[in-house]
Formats: C-alpha cells, sequence, structure tokens
C-alpha cells in the first residue's frame, strides 16, 4: 500500500529527476540537497509514522464493531445461563452515597453517555450518513467534553479514597467478582470492588486522557505528527472506555437487581452489601 | 523594446542587469526559460540582489548598487582588447568607436573588481560567454535607469550590444521590459513634460505640427501660456514636481505650483516621499482620478483633495501598446460599475467645462476610434501612420492565425503582418516591424537602419572627423541607394514623404551609424560616477558626480554640493527598493485584493544574517530605517540571504503607514487595503539622473536602529 | 487514464498565480490554500520552488481514512469528496502526505468547517453545472472541457495537468531537449 501512496509523490521526483541534466548553474545546492529540501518542506515527517497511522485507523472500525456487538452479546449469554444477583432490599440500608456524589455521578453519567455514544456516532459515520447529523453530534461530542472535564474533577476527588487498590482485589480478580456463579458467596471486596475501580480509573484518568488528546484533535494546534500519535492513542483508549462503559451499564442495570436504585436513593441494602462488598461490611460491623 | 518578447525564445544567451523579471514580468519568464532550456542559452542576471530571476540563472553577478555602467564598460574594455566585437558590424554600423575604445580601456578588470565588487576574472568570463554565444539579448529595467547616471547607464547597454553586433538581430536586441501594461503606449504619447506626443519634444515646429493634428490654431495655443519661453520649456518632472511647491531647491518658473491631478499613478512610487506629503499639505487643490481610493487621496490630510470614481481597464476600450511596441485592441468586458466614468468621459467633461471642447475635441466624435486615429495622423515619428483602429481590432480578433516564434501571421485577414503591427508601422498597409534596425529585410516588409538623426558628419573634440552615415553596400534589400543616407526632409510632418521613402525602400529617417559617442549628453561616452550618496568615500576623488545643474526641468538640481565623503559614515547601509511578484507598482489595486494581500500582507526590509546579528536583529523584528533626508521608516525585519551584508532591500509596492503613524482613519470606511506598510519610498533618497531626471531609488544609503 | 499535475521546478518560478488563480476561480475564503508554493533554498543558490496541490493519488490514504467515506475517486482518476457527507474531522489531513485537505474556520466554537481540497477543477458529486456545485466545490472546468484553473494561468507553463501519460510525454520531451542541449 505504501508503494502506491508514494505514487503522486513520485511525480515530483520526476519533476527533478531533470536537474541532473539541466543544473548548469555553479549552484552550490546538490540534486539530492534540493530534492530533500522538497520533501521536508512537503511531506516532511508524514513517512514516520503516518503510513501507521492509516493502517491503525482503517482497522479501527471492525475492532469497534467487535466491542459493540461483541461485548453486549457476552453479557447477554451471561443474563441467560448465569442470570442476575438478586438480593432482598428490605432490612437494613446503608446510604452508600450522599446527594452529592449522586448529582456528580449522574452529571458525569450524562456527559460520559453522550461521549461515547456521539463518539461511536463519528466512528462509523458512514453508517449514519456522515453530514449535518454527525456534524451535529460532533459538536455535542465538544460540548460533552466540557460538562465531563467539570464534573470528572470532583468526581475524582470524592472517590479517590476509596478506589486506591487493595490485596483483596486480587482475589477479587481471580474470582471474576464472582459473577460467573450463581451461588451467593461473600465476595472480598471494599466499599467499591476491584471491577468498580479499573472503571473509575479508566473514566477518571483515561477519560482525562480523552480529553488531552480530544482538545489537540479537536483544535489541530499541534504538530500533524503529533495529532496523528494523539488520534490513535484516543481511539484505542476508546475502545476500552466503550467496552467497560457497557459493563458498567450492564451491571448497574441488568446484572445486579436494583443496583440502579441505589445511585437513586443513595441507600444499598445490607443483604447486599454484605455479599458484594463483604470487606466493607465487615468494617462497618467492627466501627458499630 | 527593439525585439519582442517571442523573439527571446531565439536568444543564445540571456544578459540581464538591473531586471528581476521573474517577479516583475512573470509572464516573459516563459519565454525566458524557453530559450534557457531549448538554446541551452547562458542566463547571466547582474543584480546587487539575489533575485527569483537570479534563482533560475546559470551566471549570477552580484554588483554594487550604482556600478552598472562600471561593469558594462569593463566589459565592453575586454571585447576590443581580446578582439571579441563585431569587427563588420563596427565598421559599417557604429560611429565614435575610437572614442569609445579610449574610454573603455579605464575599466580594466582589476578597476572594475575595485568598483563593482565583482571579482576581475568574473569579469572576463562574462565577456568570453558574451562573445561565444551570439546572439544575445540585453535585458534591463528599473535597476539600470533609477540612478543619477541611469541614462549612461542605458547608453552603456546599447554599447554592449553594438560590440557584440547584436542589434537588429533575432535573438539580440535590448530588450528594456516595460513596467505596467501600456507603459510603452504612454511613453509613446509622452505623458512628459518636456515633449509633445509621439517624442516630437516641445520645438515650434513641433508645436505647429500637433495644432495641424488638432485642427487648432497656433497662436490660440500661444495665447494659453504664461509666455511663449515657457512653451518651449520642459515642465516639471514627475520625479521633482514637489519642489515646485515646497521650493525647497530653487524653481525657474514664475509662480510655485497650485494645484495637482494624479490620473492613474502611485504617488508613493516618488522617491523623499515625505517631501511628497509636505507638498500635499500646501497644495490649494490635489485631484485624484483611480478606481481605487489611493495612497495619494488618503495621504492628503489637508481638505483639498478630489477624488473622481474612474473605470478599470475592463469597463472601457482603446488600443494599448505593449512593451514590445505591438498595439493590441482592448475591449469592454462589463459596463462600469456605481458612479465610476471611463477616462475619456472624465477628459471630455473637463474639457468642456474648461470651454475648448470646440478645439481640441474638434475630431473625436466617435470615442475611442477617433482618438486612435488622431494618434495615427500625428505620430508620424514612431511610424504609427498604420494604426488605424480597424487594423489593430482585425489583429487583436485574428491573433491565433500569428506565429508564436516570428510574430506573422501566416494566411488569414492579416497574412503576412506581425501581430499587434509593432511599430514604426510606416504606412497603412505596412506589416510593422518586429526587430528594429534589422537591415536583412526590406523597409517595407519590416526592416529597418538606424535611425539619421544627428547630422551626416561629426568632428570630434580631437579634430577626428567622421561619417555618421552608415558604411558603402549596408542597406536593406531593395533600397535605391545601398549604403548611408541622410533622413528625408520632412518625414516627421508629411505622410507622403514616408510613403515616398517606403516606395524607394528606404527608411524615411535615413540609415546611418550608430554612436557609441553622444555629443549631446554630459557624458559623451558613459562613464562611472559614484553615486551622489556613494558608501565609498575613497571613489568619490576618482569618479565625481556632476556639477549642480541649476535649471533642471525648472527646479535646480544638486550633484556636486549633495556628493559628502563623510556622509557613509552616518548612513552606512546601501538601500535599494523593487518588486515583489504579489503586488503590482504602488500596490493600491492589488494591496485591496485580498487573495493577494494575503500572500505578501507586509512589506519588510531583506537583511542579510550577518548585518543583523550585528545590530542584534532578528527575523520579524520591528526596526527604524532612516535616510540622510530626514525620512523614517518602521519596518519587520526579514533576515535573508537574498541580499549582501553592506545592503538592504525594501518593496515599494506598500502605502497605508506614514513614518510609524497609521493613515488608515484616512480612508472611507470600508475602503482601506487589506495589506498596509510604510512606503518604501519615504527612506529612498537625493539623486536623480542628469539626463531625464529619473530619480535614483537604487543606490541609496541609510541607517537602522532597532525599534 | 489518470490525471494527474505535473510541476517542472526548473520552469517554476515562484509567481503564486496558481494559487491566486485557484482562489479566484473558486471564489475560496482566505486561509483556505487548495493550492500553495513551496520554495527551497529561498535566497540562496539552489533556490527551487515547486507549486502543490491534491496530487489525487493513485491509492488515497485519505479515501482510506475517512469515517464518512464521502472521498471517492472518479473513473478518471480525479480524487473528489462529497461535502455534504463530510464532518470535518480531519483525518484525511493526518493522513495526507501532501498536506492538500483544507479545513475553514467556519463552524461554531471555532470548529473546522467541512475539507476543502483541489477538485482538478472537477466540481464535486452535486449535479454538474448546478448553483450547489459551485457553491461548494467552485467551477467545473473538466466538464467544460477546459485544464485546471492553475496549469491554464502559468505563465511559464511549468504546472502541467491532464492525463498522466500525456502530460508525462511533454514533460519527457522537455527534459530530453534539456539534456540534448547540454551534450
Amino acid at each position: 500500500m505504501n508503494k502506491k501512496i508514494f505514487l503522486g509523490l513520485l511525480f515530483i521526483i520526476g519533476a527533478l529527476a531533470d536537474t541532473a541534466f539541466a543544473q548548469t548553474a555553479p549552484a552550490k545546492a546538490y540534486l539530492i540537497d534540493i530534492w530533500y529540501g522538497f520533501y521536508n518542506a512537503i511531506v516532511g515527517d508524514w513517512a514516520k509514522n503516518a503510513p501507521l497511522f492509516i493502517e491503525y485507523v482503517t482497522k479501527m472500525k471492525p475492532v469497534y464493531l467487535l466491542v459493540v456487538i461483541g461485548v453486549p452479546s457476552v453479557f447477554l449469554l451471561h443474563y441467560l445461563i448465569i442470570g442476575p444477583k438478586k438480593f432482598s432490599h428490605e432490612g437494613e440500608q446503608i446510604l452508600y452515597y450522599d446527594v452529592f456524589a449522586r448529582i456528580i455521578h449522574w452529571l458525569a453519567a450524562l456527559f460520559f453517555s453522550l461521549l461515547v455514544f456521539t463518539g461511536l456516532i463519528i466512528i462509523f459515520a458512514n453508517v449514519f450518513g456522515g453530514g449535518s447529523f454527525v456534524k451535529f453530534c460532533r459538536y455535542v461530542h465538544l460540548i460533552s467534553a466540557f460538562g465531563f472535564g467539570i464534573t470528572v474533577v470532583p468526581m475524582f476527588l470524592m472517590w479517590l479514597k476509596d478506589m486506591l487498590p487493595a490485596p483483596y482485589d486480587i482475589k477479587w480478580f481471580l474470582i471474576l467478582g464472582g459473577y460467573l456463579s450463581k451461588k451467593k458467596r461473600p465476595i472480598p471486596a471494599g466499599k467499591y470492588n476491584a471491577g468498580q475501580k479499573m472503571w473509575f480509573w479508566l473514566a477518571t484518568l483515561g477519560g482525562g486522557f480523552m480529553l488531552f488528546t480530544g482538545f489537540y484533535i479537536y483544535l489541530f494546534n499541534t504538530s500533524l505528527e503529533t495529532l496523528r500519535l494523539y488520534t490513535l492513542l484516543h481511539m484505542l483508549l476508546g475502545i476500552a472506555i466503550v467496552a467497560l462503559f457497557f459493563t458498567h451499564i450492564y451491571m448497574s442495570m441488568i446484572a445486579i437487581k436494583g443496583a440502579l436504585w441505589s445511585m437513586i436513593t443513595g441507600y444499598k441494602s445490607a443483604d447486599e452489601v454484605s455479599i458484594l462488598h463483604s470487606k466493607y461490611y465487615e468494617k462497618l460491623k467492627k466501627k458499630a | 523594446m527593439t525585439n519582442h518578447f517571442n523573439d527571446i525564445r531565439h536568444s543564445k544567451l540571456l544578459f540581464f542587469i538591473g531586471s528581476n523579471a521573474a517577479e516583475a514580468h512573470p509572464v516573459a519568464m516563459q519565454y525566458i526559460l524557453y530559450a534557457k532550456e531549448v538554446n541551452n542559452a547562458p542566463v547571466i542576471v547582474v543584480d546587487p540582489r539575489f533575485t527569483k530571476l537570479a534563482a533560475k540563472a546559470t551566471d549570477y553577478v552580484r554588483i554594487r548598487p550604482g556600478t552598472d555602467t562600471a561593469f558594462l564598460m569593463g566589459l565592453i574594455n575586454q571585447l576590443i582588447q581580446n578582439d571579441w566585437y563585431d569587427k563588420e558590424f563596427v565598421r559599417t554600423r557604429v560611429a565614435g568607436f575610437e572614442e569609445l575604445k579610449k574610454e573603455a580601456s579605464h575599466y580594466t578588470p582589476e578597476v572594475v573588481e575595485d568598483i563593482t565588487g565583482v571579482p576581475a576574472k568574473e569579469v572576463v568570463r562574462i565577456a568570453k560567454l558574451l562573445a561565444d554565444n551570439r546572439p544575445g539579448t540585453v535585458i534591463w529595467c528599473m535597476g539600470i535607469t533609477q540612478h543619477h547616471i541611469g541614462s549612461s547607464n542605458t547608453r552603456a547597454c546599447c554599447i554592449l550590444q553594438l560590440m557584440l553586433g547584436n542589434m537588429g538581430k533575432s535573438g539580440g536586441g535590448t530588450n528594456i521590459f516595460r513596467g505596467h501594461d501600456n507603459v510603452q503606449g504612454a511613453t509613446d504619447m509622452c505623458v512628459l513634460s518636456h515633449s509633445l506626443p509621439g517624442y516630437y519634444g516641445l520645438s515650434d515646429k513641433a508645436w505647429k505640427h500637433w495644432c495641424k493634428v488638432w485642427g487648432v490654431d497656433y497662436e490660440w495655443i500661444k495665447s494659453r501660456f504664461y509666455n511663449k519661453k515657457y512653451m518651449n520649456k520642459p515642465g516639471f518632472t514627475l520625479a521633482r514636481w514637489y519642489q515646485g511647491v515646497i521650493q525647497e531647491d530653487k524653481i525657474t518658473q514664475y509662480t510655485p505650483i497650485k494645484a495637482v491631478v494624479f490620473w492613474g499613478i502611485s504617488s508613493q512610487s516618488i522617491s523623499q516621499y515625505h517631501k511628497v506629503k509636505k507638498a500635499f499639505e500646501q497644495l490649494d487643490l490635489v485631484v485624484v482620478i483611480d478606481p481605487f481610493f489611493n495612497t495619494t487621496a488618503a495621504m492628503c490630510e489637508k481638505d483639498n483633495v478630489y477624488v473622481l470614481p474612474s473605470t478599470s481597464q475592463y469597463e472601457t476600450e482603446g488600443s494599448v501598446t505593449s512593451s514590445c511596441r505591438q498595439a493590441q485592441w482592448r475591449y469592454k468586458v462589463v459596463n462600469p460599475v456605481y458612479d465610476s466614468k471611463t477616462d475619456y468621459e472624465i477628459m471630455e467633461e473637463f474639457v468642456k467645462r474648461f470651454g475648448f471642447a470646440d478645439k481640441f475635441y474638434k475630431n473625436i466624435k466617435k470615442i475611442p476610434e477617433d482618438i486612435t486615429r488622431e494618434i495615427a495622423n500625428g505620430c508620424l515619428t514612431i511610424g504609427l501612420c498604420g494604426w488605424l483602429p480597424e487594423r489593430i481590432k482585425k489583429h487583436t480578433d485574428n491573433w491565433h492565425t500569428f506565429d508564436i516564434d516570428t510574430l506573422q501571421a501566416k494566411g488569414g485577414p492579416c497574412d503576412g503582418e506581425y501581430y499587434g503591427l509593432p511599430w514604426p508601422c510606416w504606412t497603412e498597409d505596412h506589416p510593422g516591424t518586429p526587430i528594429l534596425y534589422d537591415i536583412s529585410k526590406p523597409v517595407a516588409k519590416g526592416g529597418l537602419p538606424f535611425r539619421a538623426r544627428f547630422g551626416t558628419e561629426y568632428t570630434y573634440p580631437d579634430g577626428r572627423k567622421e561619417n555618421l552615415l552608415a558604411a558603402e553596400g549596408v542597406a536593406n534589400p531593395g533600397s535605391e541607394i545601398m549604403g548611408g543616407y541622410p533622413e528625408f526632409p520632412g518625414w516627421k510632418t508629411d505622410k507622403n514623404v514616408i510613403k515616398e521613402a517606403i516606395k524607394r525602400g528606404m527608411a524615411p529617417f535615413g540609415n546611418a551609424r550608430a554612436r557609441c559617442y553622444c555629443w549631446n549628453f554630459p557624458d559623451p561616452v558613459p562613464k562611472h560616477r559614484e553615486p551622489l550618496h556613494s558608501p565609498r568615500p575613497d571613489l568619490i576623488k576618482k569618479y565625481p558626480t556632476y556639477p549642480d545643474k541649476p535649471d533642471h526641468y525648472r527646479v535646480y538640481t544638486r550633484y556636486k554640493s549633495e556628493q559628502k565623503p563623510e556622509l557613509a559614515k552616518e548612513f552606512p547601509i546601501v538601500l535599494i527598493t523593487g518588486r515583489v511578484v504579489e503586488h503590482m507598482g504602488g500596490g493600491d489595486e492589488t494591496r485591496s485584493n485580498k487573495y493577494l494581500a494575503e500572500l505578501m500582507p507586509e512589506v519588510y526590509a531583506e537583511i542579510n544574517p550577518r548585518l543583523a546579528n550585528d545590530y542584534g536583529l532578528r527575523d520579524g523584528e520591528m526596526v527604524w530605517i532612516e535616510s540622510p533626508e530626514g525620512g523614517r521608516i518602521k519596518i519587520k525585519v526579514k533576515v535573508t540571504e537574498r541580499v549582501d551584508d553592506k545592503t538592504i532591500f525594501i518593496p515599494y509596492s506598500f502605502s497605508g503607514m506614514f513614518m510609524g503613524r497609521s493613515m488608515l482613519s484616512n480612508y472611507p470606511q470600508g475602503f482601506e487595503p487589506y495589506a498596509i506598510g510604510e512606503p518604501a519610498n519615504i527612506v529612498t533618497n537625493y539623486g536623480y539622473d542628469i539626463k531625464t531626471q529619473i530619480q535614483g531609488t537604487k543606490e541609496c544609503l541609510c541607517r537602522i536602529k532597532k525599534a | 487514464m489518470a490525471m494527474k499535475f505535473i510541476c517542472d521546478t526548473e520552469r517554476c518560478i515562484a509567481c503564486y498565480g496558481c494559487v491566486v488563480a485557484c482562489k479566484e476561480g473558486h471564489h475560496l475564503p482566505i486561509g483556505v490554500n487548495r493550492r500553495r508554493v513551496v520554495i527551497v533554498n529561498e535566497g540562496k543558490p539552489g533556490e527551487k520552488s515547486i507549486s502543490i496541490a491534491c496530487m489525487h493519488c493513485s491509492d488515497a490514504p485519505c479515501m482510506a481514512v475517512c469515517p464518512t467515506k464521502c472521498i471517492y475517486k472518479r473513473e478518471d482518476g480525479i480524487v473528489l469528496h462529497d461535502k455534504t457527507k463530510c464532518i470535518g474531522c480531519g483525518y484525511c489531513l493526518m493522513a495526507c502526505p501532501f498536506g492538500a485537505p483544507q479545513f475553514p474556520k467556519s463552524g461554531p466554537f471555532g470548529a473546522r468547517g467541512v475539507m476543502d481540497k483541489c477538485t482538478f477543477c472537477a466540481g464535486g458529486p452535486a449535479p454538474t453545472f448546478s448553483e450547489q456545485e459551485k457553491q461548494l466545490y467552485g467551477q467545473n472546468r473538466i466538464a467544460e472541457g477546459k485544464v485546471p484553473l492553475c496549469a491554464g494561468m502559468c505563465s511559464t507553463k511549468a504546472l502541467l495537468a491532464g492525463d498522466s501519460e500525456v502530460i508525462s510525454e511533454i514533460y519527457t520531451q522537455r527534459v530530453a531537449k534539456r539534456g540534448a542541449a547540454n551534450l
């Protein structure tokens, strides 16, 4: 492919080839210098990583398609085979999220979802026919990025302490959070389990990185060389974010019955906490 | 131009001196590059600046500004010393060779190196190149003319071609690229203060001839003048008219100038522009006639200016003359927009209101055809007799039938004629003269000998007598006299004499030799004189300028008293001006075009990295440039190796600023040009040619100060 | 058949005629340079210039990366794009070796508008000679049977445009003449 891309370039080279004959001037510049002069002025460092960019950007679309179709299908299978976890919502209630946390979460969630969906629309722009709808989505993507940028900071600060990794997180990963078994056994997790922690770090730090690269991609105010790198990273990280975004939705809305309500009311039942966040429950017990 | 643009395709060598054709004449470059490629013609570019043209050169010679005559005389000396000159041509068609030889012998390669800075070896090499590649063409522009010895420079170029025997030959000739569209036409109409149209001068005979053409009573014309003396006295020139207002130098006129009309000209092309501005403030009336609200109008800050909107070339029609003396009919494309009027209409309204429409406007019934006809009736000296509007239109309409190489039509309605009837086009069926002084063709078919204008014999100061007519056996084929002959009496005023001459196969103006020794010039043989403001005080003594000239186009012009060796200490840097390809002339039109303004948005001074570092200047920094005359401009530095470390270059096409002050508020809202900058001519110096009074903008001194 | 440009660097004098002709002919906004002139060794021996625009690549990388798939190739090799589909993402510029795609700042929040590039004076997907085509893509000189404006205006005939086989033949002959002249 690269060879063919250079076909256009070959014409410039052709245009210079005759200098070998016509150079009667006592010029101190050699043909090769002039050629490099033109090459650097026109093509610059394009050959450094643009072919890579072209190769990977074109491959990105199928990967996204795989994620968009694959991840929900896996969850569908999980739902059908293992089914959701059910907890009693009666009895003792534990205040999990205060009002501030809930507001911040939902604001961030709103912007984040917009970002994910508009981002996907941009990637699959041809499916949506391009044009004004996708262009509108680009603007929404931009505005949402600003919204997310504002809300992600308090979110990061308020959950930072609870999201620090703990030794039992390894254990959680080993049993995949117990989601592969139907049995109700206490699962090793603090206030937030390792999956949530992973999601937290990806959404905040990863989100921050997306904001940073997105800012440059939007304004184009850096070298093309850097832009290509940023665009690739933006798209690569986007894959992980989209995958975990779907996971988060599945977990909170479907996989754990009623989990959604805890983010609305702020309370979780002791039953649920004792199983899914056993370490935290123990701590609460001790305190009491 | 003695030849035409297309003829450059036949050149075996191209010698550019003081020309940047790649920027000033991009369209002519196709012929230049053709000659370079197909004929393997060496392209020699002599210029103080490594121009875009120099980039296309095979041999580039960097020369000190203002020393062109020395360099050219050095080449001529080499040609003579080494016997490289065309002996047969000199024997038969050149006069004053001995005097030239004597003068030229002073310019040995070593002397030339000292004056010009061109290595002695290079002088010999270039002379050899010129001798080895014939016919070669010599091309020059303002870099040659805009000096206080500009007339010597141009003559040195011509003499160089005479020595090479390149005159009157296809591929040879002296080709001066005119700076604007129809400038040759304007020159032929003598829009000048010292001549009537057609280079007739201001003698009584000339006045009487034109009175006859116009159908005006000579006595009436005479009565219009203050007194008879002023009828024959050259007026002020474009370069120095403002002295008639501010009178820094003594004027020889009964009254100062009170009103001025700017009709399609950029005033910022006049040197020492800050003094022009001063004149604007003292004038009672300034009239600006232009399609654009131009710099002149913006510079008049006293309430004394009237701006009349005229049309652009697309909204009117008429004949125009190209650089190579060809006429073409320009048709109207659109009707005049808004309130603008064509120049014809404006002139007509003036004439009517002044009350002599019945006099000057007698012959003009149909505009512009009748004007063209009147020109054909009047300009016999340059043979415009054949330029009838119908013929010019026929050529324009059938341009595709003409040959690109020779300009001659092959078949069709203009069969055998040359495109645009390059003048002299002696009669109404003459095909035009594509190459001047070409004796290989009959006069009736476009051939021409040298003009016999200065008598038949001359006695030089050393007592040598020389016949000024061409040698025996040298004449156009079919000539009744095979040899030199004087001019036909009365040919300048009588068409029948011209017809008679052509019938006899002879040129109406005779067949003479070209003079190397012009006794009616201050320097009969061109000689180097240091610029008035010279960066080489040591050379001033050796090559001093002329004595002061008290009544030089009605104004005292300083030479000797202006040339002070100590000036170079205070103003050590040489300043030259020139063009950029993006803007045209004063730039009022092009700077108002957003695309051109985008490409070249502001003025800059090109400074060599060495000079910039010595002054601690960086690329893009602002700097004050000051002239000895008190002009100063604030300008951006462009560090480049185009200029050497003693010279700075500024393009002159800008305005909108004046000595650090923005003039934009003087424009009506919405009429401001997009690209603005200081006019370079604020810092150009005193110095005017001794013969023509052209300003010396290519040999100035200045100093720079960090802003 | 493939439409191509060749710029003869021995002929190009950096007069910017092609640039201005293009802008004036298509009424482009300031800052949008479908064509540009690149000069090397400016002011030094060996100064050369070249006029560059979209090269209408045989396997155009911009086509591969465009998320809307709005860039397409005509049968005669001219690469065009559909401005009604373009979203102004800028991937084509990142993929292009020649910096051909241009983005006017026209959208809200200083956003890039839709991409604009050299059309080889062949208009765009809108109906030929329609007002919409003229507005979006400029003139359609190819449909009128004319060469692109830039090549037509080139004062030294440095810029050649047309069928690659034809123009390379012209160019080869030119080079051959230059070579022969030096023998």
